[in-house]
């Protein structure tokens, strides 16, 4: 095995198994529809609220998409063979990270722009979003494999994995819809960019380390 | 041949869900040997084996692999290392060709169809691996001992879900493997050939 | 510097016959501290000039929010410890503070949602300070979901351990997001106004509340890892003597 040829399984994998990216995108849609199905579908309130609402959404889809992550390889032997590769666990991990990320952040950018029509987001805001999900989708990915690799041996671990992840969400979540709120009023917010780049940036040299150490301790 | 290549476990103490498997236990297996792992069920076979590949941590003891202490230079054997556990990586939505070309990426198709009728799988190059047994999925994950290079195999129970024949060929590729200097380590129900010379390490505690 | 305390805290044995020793002049000091501390600050220190006695939970609730955030230090510490020198005691650490840490933060909260009524007009206000216990209260909830739900006892003790790491990394990050979150959000009215420098009749007591209760954390802590102990090393023959010398 080579870092290459996993890299290649990976991607191969993914288009063999669309469906889960469309699972993630439909739980997407669906629970940005909540919002102005459960509280008002007014101009006045889902314009200011449009960041808030897009970011929580992707924050749930992300887990989602995280969550299964290593399930299949743990239970049909790939992750044994991951570990006594000779291969640098880490950076498979991240390899793999990179493959999902962008199966996932694609068709998520794909849709915010008629999502941002349904909640009345402007044009130049939208870029704002485009943005903020670019910069800070990777934290929210690479925090999220820590909870997978943890909670890989676990039948039912998806529950467990969202209470101990979420937490950990909470700032990306605030930069971002920060950064979209001081656009909508005109004020700048490259600041808070800065912020969610640092976060992902702390996370991409932390996590892929910190999953590798629970993947090695998952599989037994 | 590989006056090198020997492996020597010594003062190994195994624990698993709070029962001892092992005390103070030591082998030694060289270059050109099998040695097949004795014991009940439960006996800590599989355990043994995850532990000489990497997998789990031993509590105490030392595992040398070509005169170096492996959980200092664990890349060394894991160089030279194939091993097969219970489940053995076979991924559902892959079919058996592409199963084996990610673990053996240097290998030709032409290789790789060669070894699945080795074992029985040349009309299946293209199923996808959910659609077939799961002996025959066990099966693409043994071709891989027909594409590897490296010396030392660890295999955990490969002689299950084969028949008669694949029984025989499977064991005509260990003797290959042994006389070209390679060493094997598994766990197995079977009776094998007298002619493989198999040195048994008991298991107690 | 003299680091055989250092690895001697490692062995479960010695940190056993220490924290006999130890835990029990721990909880009785801390104890102590905390009654005059609390007795003193809601009994005879001075009301505040704009809240009256309502303010007087603060001797409650600063000490209980102090702890709730050092235990968490010590989690993230101990989970260090316990990844880079796999000493036996982390996890163990981890095990027994992270329901004390749990508990402080919900005193914390409480406690606080209490004062906000009088102070703020009502239960609950999205304070910055508020809502970081209220997420370091989640973060507790998280490792201790984590610490029960994996049955592998060693799988469990990295699990916490890689946790408690991350969750110290991101503390701050949080805090410092919370803080910048609520200046933007909060009208200026709802923060306490800022507050003269407290007189030493109103500070004393509270220190005295929180050495007491860092004593009485430490104390109780050292009898629950002493228990785990006694749990873990159950095969030892030093555990087989111990309780049949001085019983459970």
């Amino acid at each position: 095995m080579t870092y290459s040829s996993f890299f290649y399984s990976e991607i191969l994998a993914v288009f063999r198994r669309k469906q889960d990216v469309v699972n993630a995108l439909v739980f997407f849609l669906l629970v940005i529809t909540l919002f102005p199905l459960g509280v008002s579908p007014s101009k006045e309130f889902l314009q200011p609220a449009a960041g808030g609402i897009i970011w929580c959404a992707v924050a749930l889809a992300v887990l989602m998409s995280v969550e299964g992550m290593f399930k299949e390889d743990f239970n049909d032997g790939s992750l044994e063979q991951l570990v006594v590769s000779g291969l640098y666990l880490p950076i498979l991990v991240l390899l793999k990270l990179l493959v999902q990320w962008v199966s996932v952040i694609i068709p998520l950018l794909v849709l915010t722009p008629i999502l941002s029509q349904m909640l009345f987001i402007n044009w130049e805001i939208l870029w704002v979003l485009v943005l903020t999900l670019l910069i800070g989708s990777p934290a929210l990915f690479l925090i999220g494999t820590i909870g997978a690799a943890l909670t890989v041996s676990l039948r039912r671990g998806a529950v467990l994995m969202l209470l101990i992840i979420l937490p950990f969400y909470l700032p990306v979540i605030i930069f971002s819809t920060g950064a979209i709120a001081a656009a909508q009023v005109g004020q700048p917010y490259n600041g808070q960019l800065a912020i969610l780049a640092a976060i992902s940036l702390i996370t991409l040299t932390l996590s892929p380390i910190m999953a590798a150490v629970s993947i090695k301790a998952s599989v037994n | 041949m590989h006056p090198n290549l020997e492996l020597s476990i010594s003062g190994l103490f195994i624990e698993r869900a709070d029962r001892v498997l092992c005390d103070n236990f030591s082998c030694q297996v060289s270059a050109g040997e099998i040695a097949r792992i004795m014991g009940e069920n439960g006996a800590g076979k599989s355990t043994l084996l995850k532990i000489i590949a990497g997998v789990l941590q031993p509590l105490e003891g030392k595992i040398m692999f070509a005169g170096e202490d492996i959980s200092y230079h664990r890349d060394i054997l894991q160089k030279e290392l194939l091993y097969l556990g219970h489940h053995a990586g076979i991924k559902a939505v892959f079919s058996a060709a592409e199963n084996l070309s990610w673990y053996c990426p240097t290998k030709s198709k032409d290789a790789i169809e060669e070894a699945l009728t080795e074992v029985g799988l040349g009309g299946y190059l293209d199923t996808p691996a959910h659609q077939l047994s799961a002996g025959q999925q066990r099966r693409i994950a043994l071709a891989r001992l027909w594409l590897t290079d490296k010396k030392v195999w660890l295999l955990d129970e490969p002689f299950t879900a084969l028949d008669v024949k694949g029984v025989a060929v499977l064991e005509q590729r260990l003797k290959q493997h042994l006389d070209k200097g390679g060493m094997i380590i598994l766990t197995t129900h079977q009776s094998l050939d007298d002619s493989l010379n198999i040195k048994e390490i008991k298991l107690t505690s | 510097m003299n680091w055989i305390w250092f690895h001697k805290l490692g062995s479960p044995k010695w940190f056993f016959q220490w924290a006999n020793k130890w835990s029990k002049f721990a909880f009785f000091i801390g104890v102590l501290l905390l009654t005059i501390g609390v007795v003193w600050g809601l009994g005879f220190a001075p009301a505040d000039y704009q809240q009256g006695n309502s303010f007087r939970i603060i001797y409650i609730h600063v000490p209980t929010a102090i702890l709730a955030q050092s235990c968490y230090l010590g989690l993230g510490v101990a989970g260090i410890v316990s990844l880079v020198w796999r000493m036996k005691m982390a996890p163990v650490f981890i095990k027994a503070v992270a329901p004390l840490g749990a508990v402080m933060a919900l005193i914390a909260l409480i406690s606080g949602a209490i004062w906000g009524k009088p102070t703020w007009g009502a239960w609950w206000v999205w304070d910055a300070r508020l809502t970081s216990v209220l997420i370091l209260f989640l973060l507790y909830m998280g490792v201790i979901a984590i610490q029960n739900s994996l049955d592998d006892m060693q799988l469990a003790d990295k699990a916490v351990a890689v946790i408690s790491v991350v969750g110290l990394i991101n503390l701050p990050i949080i805090k410092y997001s919370v803080e910048w979150w609520n200046t933007l959000h909060q009208p200026a009215t709802f923060t306490i106004t800022a507050k003269p420098a407290m007189p030493m009749e109103m500070w004393l007591p509270l220190l005295l509340s929180t050495l007491g209760m860092y004593g009485f954390i430490a104390g109780v802590a050292m009898w629950r890892m002493q228990a785990e102990v006694l749990v873990r090393e159950h095969r030892a023959n030093w555990v087989k003597k111990e309780v049949l010398d001085n019983g459970i």
